[in-house]
This record gives structure tokens, C-alpha cells and sequence, in this order.
């Protein structure tokens, strides 16, 4: 997993590349948590080059997405290939994470 | 009685002295010759010592020839002695109540020497032979019934060790029978699953009877199923059985045997044929005959490597497995049975397994109504009832340690394994997502000591599926025994436990779980689109 983070305005744009599993999980929180910690409070996930994730990837996500809710920010995602777009489905993550088609779409809708 | 005397003693008795001399002269020669002048006295001396004849004059004073005879008839001990009765007396009603009586012979006085000496020396041979076929029945009788016992025992033990409970299962039926001849026999016939798919299907016939072949056969059945437990190809199997069997044979006893192990979900087999009469497999209309031979009996000769042939069971094929007690079962004619009477028979077999065996015996028996079934008769019958499902393409397995950076390589590997086969990239995402799932549990939560664990993974790729399992040796834990998360509920509310699984059930398209030998197994497959 390699995670490459840009600014966009005030949007922490993180695109998380290879799979996010019980191994790479507790890195990619690490990256996020030092983002939040650092007065970040709109987040855009990018996962086009995401292959697959495994609860453990969810369980970072629900966590990420339940800290910004509290400090008034956001958590939006992007980029869902079929995989991890069946992922989100099965787990209900659709109709509770903000997901978007496109990182430009994304950016919109903060 | 007197039989190692070196002359046979004779009885005579008349109350006429002059007579006895006759007698006496005409036997003295050759026998011992005893005279009594009374009926009385020659019981007694019979009494002290039977003699081996009695020549006896019929009218006597006081107890006269018949009654002398009768009681000697009477006596169990003297019963056997013959009896010639000499008298000068020829009325035919005189003869007739002598024989009645038992006598052996009548002579008319006055006597002639040659007729004499002949009719004596006829009877005493007659009564040695009597006595050495008694003796020899004696004998007889009390071995046939040692050996009664022991065929009984025999047998006892033979059908003791068949097992009569066939399974039953979707993919296939089985079934199988033995008829036991009275005598000669030592058929016998196992079956047993060796993993979860392969069955191992045996017909054998040991040489001779009784105990000794019964023994033979519970030792050979018990190699060839502990050989079967480790070793997947029967040509091994039997090359091992019968490397132990003729090492210590002192008997030379052997055994005829076919074994073949079926997958039971791909219908394919693979068998060896070590002199045992050849079985056939039935497709429809057509019967194929096995007739290939991969080497001699087993337990004849020590050092022979084994051969094997494959074959293949589409549905409703049947491989039908006996033995000569079919063939060579003969009717009152002396006729076999015959190899082509059984494929008239079973041609075009549309049966079950047991209808199938059962006709074939109920025929075998009809042909040979009346004349003695002189070898067991034993068939087996195995049927393919569903769609062979196509063998594997590839494998992959690895065990890897209970430790979680060790899902990695799984998935490395399983990445490499897939993109190798030319798995869609969805499906080989799915599956690492499962192996994360599976494996994170089981090593976080499946062991409860602080030992390293060892956990199994095999992937088997067929063309339109993956079979996935995973294996472990930790607590008991059936992880599609919960249920599911409720994914309906907002961000505040949900927790991510019990997610992963949910993830696997819905992302497989069949998940199982079996606990058998302290391992749990995950079973799941997953259909893949072209």
C-alpha cells in the first residue's frame, strides 16, 4: 500500500494505492489520524488505484468518517473499482459514507 | 477283536461230538478252532472271548441255534460276529428265520470241506472289512465334524469383517453382496472413503478355507486399508500389501484382488488388477471389460511392482467388480455360468447398485437350482449419480504460520496463482479480501495458547470455479454460525465486528464449514465468469 496525499482548497485529497487489509490498516490510520491531529477536517478519499478492502479497511474508514463528524468535518470517497464498490454495498457503507464517481465530483460536494 | 491274533478263532457248536471232529478237522489248519456242546456253554465262551465266527448247529436240547443266534444279535458287543448256521434241515422256512435272525450263511450237513473252508473264509474277510470301514467311519465322521466347526468359523469371521451399511450420497451408490458357498470360500469386499471425495472400492477371493483363509483375508483387508490412509495410487498399495503378505506366508496362501480408488465428485478412478477376474464398467447400452492385469496374485511372490490403469465414470455409469463364484458358478450339468451369460445379463443395466446385485445372484442362483454352490459369490457395484464435476486445473497450497504479516504472502501468492490461470481480477479480489477475513480471524481469535499455529490454504482452480479451504487447528469456531451485522444502521451506531464475515458469505457463492480431527475447515467456492 502506498499513500500519497495533496492539497485541494481546504480537502486532505489521501489516494491510497494497492489494498487496504488487516497489514495496511493500522499505517493508513496512522497517516490519517497525523492529518486530523495537524487541523484537517475535510478528507477526500481517493481509491482509484485501490484493488481491494477488507473490514479492517472499513473499520479505518467508520472511524475516520465518526472523528470528522464530531469536529464538524467530512469524510467523502472516491474512486470505488467493482470490488471495493461490492464491498461497500454488502456492508451498508454506500448509504453512510458520501461516495462519489470522480475525485472532481467529490471535491464538489464538500 | 481278535484281527491281530495270527489265526482267527471259530466257534462251533453241535451237541453231537462226532460233528464238532468234522469240523475241527476240516478247520483246524487255518483257524483256532473252539467247540461247544451246548448253547449255553458256547455264550459263555463268547462272553469270555468272542471269537471271530460261530458255526452253529440249529437243533440243540435245552436253548437250540436260533435262540443262541438271537442272543447274540442282541448283544452290541457280539452283534458283529457272523453266524453260519449248519443243520441238516433244508425247508426254505428254516432258512428264512435264520437269516432273519442275522445269520450270515447257512450250511447243510452232511458238510463239504471246500464249501466250508470257503464260506468261512469268505465271511471273516467279510467281517474285516466291516470292521476296518467302521473304524474308518469312525475316523471320518469325527474329523468332519472338526472341520465342520472350523468352516463355520471361518465363515463367521468372513462375514464378520464386510461392512453392510452403505453410504449414501448424492454423487454416487454403492452396494455390494457376498453369498457364501458351504465349504470352499474366502471372498470378501471393503469399501472406504481415503479423503473427503476419493472412495477405495475392494474385491478380493483368498485361496482355500476356513480359518486359515479367514485370517488371511481380515490381514490383507487391514494392510490394504491402512496402506490406502497415506497413499493415493493403488498400484502402490498393493505393491506394498503384497511385499508384507508374501514375506511371511508360510502357509502360500494368496489372495485375487481388485481395488480401485473413485473420486467420487470427477467419477474419475484408478485401479489395479492383480490377478483377479476382470470387472466391468457399464455406459448405457455399451459394457466395457477392464481386462487390463497389472500383476500377479498378491502374497505369491515378494518384490513385484505393481501396475494401475485410470478410467472414468460419467453419470449413471456403473463399475460392476465380482468374483469367479459368478462366472464359474456351475449348474447340475456341470456348465459355468460363463463370463457372456453375465454380459447378456447386464447389458444395457439400467438398475441400482442393489437391484443390480441382487439380479445378478437371483440369475447365478436360477442357472445352478440343484447343484451345490461350490465358491463364494460376491458382487460389488458402484454407480456415478451425478454430473462429474471437471478435475482440477491447478492447485495451489501453503500453510503458513499463525501470525498476521503471513496473510501477505498468502495473497502474493494467491495473486500470482490467479493472474497464472487467467482469473478475473474481480474474483481474485475477492478472494484476498476472504483470506484477510478468514485468516485475521482465525489468528487473532482461533487459538487459545501462545504457541504457532499452522494454517492450511489450498485454492484448487477449475474452469468455472475456485475451491478455496482453509484449515486450522484452533478452537472449535464455526464462523457462518452468527449472524450478520445490521448494515442499516448510521455512522454513530455501527461497529465494524462480525463485518468480515458477512463479507465472505456474501461474496462467495457457497461457504461450509466442517470440524473433523481437531481442525476447523472453511470450505468455499466461488463461480467464476467467463
Amino acid at each position: 500500500m502506498e499513500i500519497k496525499t495533496t492539497e485541494t482548497g481546504d480537502v486532505s485529497v489521501l489516494e491510497i494505492q494497492g489494498h487496504l487489509d488487516t497489514n495496511t490498516s493500522p499505517e493508513a490510520e496512522a497517516s490519517i489520524n497525523a492529518l486530523i491531529e495537524g487541523g484537517t477536517s475535510k478528507i477526500l478519499i481517493n481509491f482509484a488505484t485501490l484493488e481491494y478492502i477488507s473490514s479492517a479497511g472499513l473499520r479505518v474508514l467508520l472511524a475516520t468518517a465518526k472523528k470528522l463528524k464530531a469536529t464538524g468535518g467530512d469524510l467523502k470517497i472516491c474512486g470505488l473499482n467493482d470490488t471495493v464498490q461490492e464491498v461497500f454495498d454488502i456492508s451498508g457503507f454506500s448509504s453512510i459514507l458520501a461516495v462519489s464517481a470522480s475525485q472532481e465530483e467529490a471535491l464538489a460536494s464538500f | 477283536m481278535s484281527a491281530s491274533k495270527e489265526k482267527p478263532t471259530i466257534l462251533a457248536v453241535d451237541d453231537t461230538p462226532e460233528n464238532l471232529d468234522v469240523v475241527k478237522g476240516i478247520l483246524a489248519d487255518e483257524y483256532i478252532v473252539k467247540a461247544a456242546t451246548s448253547g449255553a456253554m458256547a455264550l459263555k465262551i463268547v462272553e469270555k472271548q468272542p471269537p471271530d465266527l460261530v458255526l452253529l448247529d440249529i437243533m440243540m436240547p435245552e436253548m437250540d441255534g436260533y435262540e443262541v443266534c438271537r442272543r447274540l444279535k442282541d448283544d452290541d458287543v457280539t452283534r458283529g460276529i457272523p453266524v453260519i448256521f449248519l443243520t441238516a434241515m433244508e425247508q426254505t422256512t428254516d432258512e428264512a428265520k435264520g437269516f432273519d435272525l442275522g445269520a450270515a450263511d447257512y450250511i447243510t450237513k452232511p458238510v463239504n470241506p471246500p464249501i466250508l473252508q470257503a464260506r468261512v473264509r469268505t465271511h471273516l474277510a467279510l467281517k474285516q472289512s466291516m470292521d476296518e470301514l467302521q473304524a474308518a467311519y469312525a475316523i471320518i465322521k469325527k474329523h468332519s465334524e472338526r472341520m465342520e466347526q472350523e468352516l463355520s468359523v471361518g465363515h463367521d469371521i468372513q462375514m464378520s469383517m464386510l461392512p453392510i451399511t452403505f453410504p449414501e450420497k448424492p454423487e454416487f451408490a454403492l452396494h455390494a453382496c457376498l453369498q457364501p458357498a458351504r465349504e470352499v470360500g474366502g471372498d470378501f469386499y471393503d469399501f472406504f472413503f481415503v479423503d473427503d471425495d476419493k472412495i477405495c472400492l475392494v474385491v478380493g477371493d483368498v485361496s482355500g478355507k476356513g480359518v486359515p483363509a479367514a485370517l488371511f483375508m481380515a490381514v490383507t483387508k487391514t494392510m490394504l486399508k491402512t496402506q490406502a490412509a497415506d497413499d493415493p495410487s493403488p498400484a502402490s498399495i498393493v505393491t506394498r500389501v503384497n511385499d508384507d503378505l508374501s514375506a511371511d506366508n508360510p502357509a502360500s496362501m494368496f489372495v485375487t484382488l481388485f481395488i480401485a480408488i473413485v473420486n467420487t465428485r470427477t467419477g474419475e478412478f484408478c485401479y489395479t488388477n492383480a490377478g483377479h477376474n476382470p470387472p466391468y464398467v457399464l455406459r448405457g447400452d455399451t459394457t466395457e471389460c477392464l481386462n487390463q492385469r497389472h500383476g500377479p496374485v498378491l502374497g505369491a511372490v515378494e518384490g513385484v511392482a505393481f501396475r494401475e490403469s485410470t478410467g472414468s465414470l460419467q453419470k449413471n455409469d456403473t463399475l460392476l467388480v465380482f468374483t469367479d463364484g459368478v462366472t464359474e458358478a456351475m449348474n447340475t450339468d456341470d456348465q459355468l455360468y460363463t463370463e457372456a451369460r453375465l454380459e447378456e445379463l447386464i447389458s444395457g443395466n439400467t438398475n441400482k447398485p442393489d437391484s443390480l446385485t441382487q439380479r445378478i445372484i437371483d440369475d447365478v442362483e436360477k442357472y445352478a437350482t440343484g447343484a451345490e454352490q461350490a465358491d463364494d459369490i460376491t458382487i460389488l457395484a458402484y454407480r456415478a449419480d451425478a454430473e462429474p464435476v471437471a478435475a482440477e486445473v491447478a492447485l495451489l497450497q501453503l500453510t503458513i504460520k499463525s501470525d498476521l504479516k503471513e496473510i501477505e504472502r498468502v495473497n502474493t501468492e494467491f495473486g500470482a496463482f490467479a493472474a497464472a490461470q487467467n482469473v478475473p481480477p474481480g474474483a481474485t479480489q475477492k478472494v484476498c479480501i476472504v483470506f484477510d477475513e478468514l485468516l485475521n480471524n482465525a489468528i487473532s481469535y482461533g487459538f487459545d495458547d501462545d504457541e504457532s499455529h499452522e494454517i492450511d490454504i489450498e485454492v484448487a482452480f477449475y474452469k468455472d470455479h475456485l475451491l478455496i479451504e482453509v484449515s486450522d487447528d484452533g478452537i472449535p469456531f464455526n464462523p457462518f454460525d452468527r449472524v450478520g451485522p445490521d448494515t442499516t444502521l448510521s455512522i454513530e451506531e455501527r461497529e465494524v465486528g462480525g463485518l468480515g464475515v458477512f463479507l465472505v458469505t456474501e461474496m462467495m457463492d457457497e461457504c461450509q464449514y466442517q470440524r473433523h480431527k481437531n481442525k476447523n475447515s472453511v470450505i468455499m467456492t466461488l463461480k467464476l465468469q467467463d
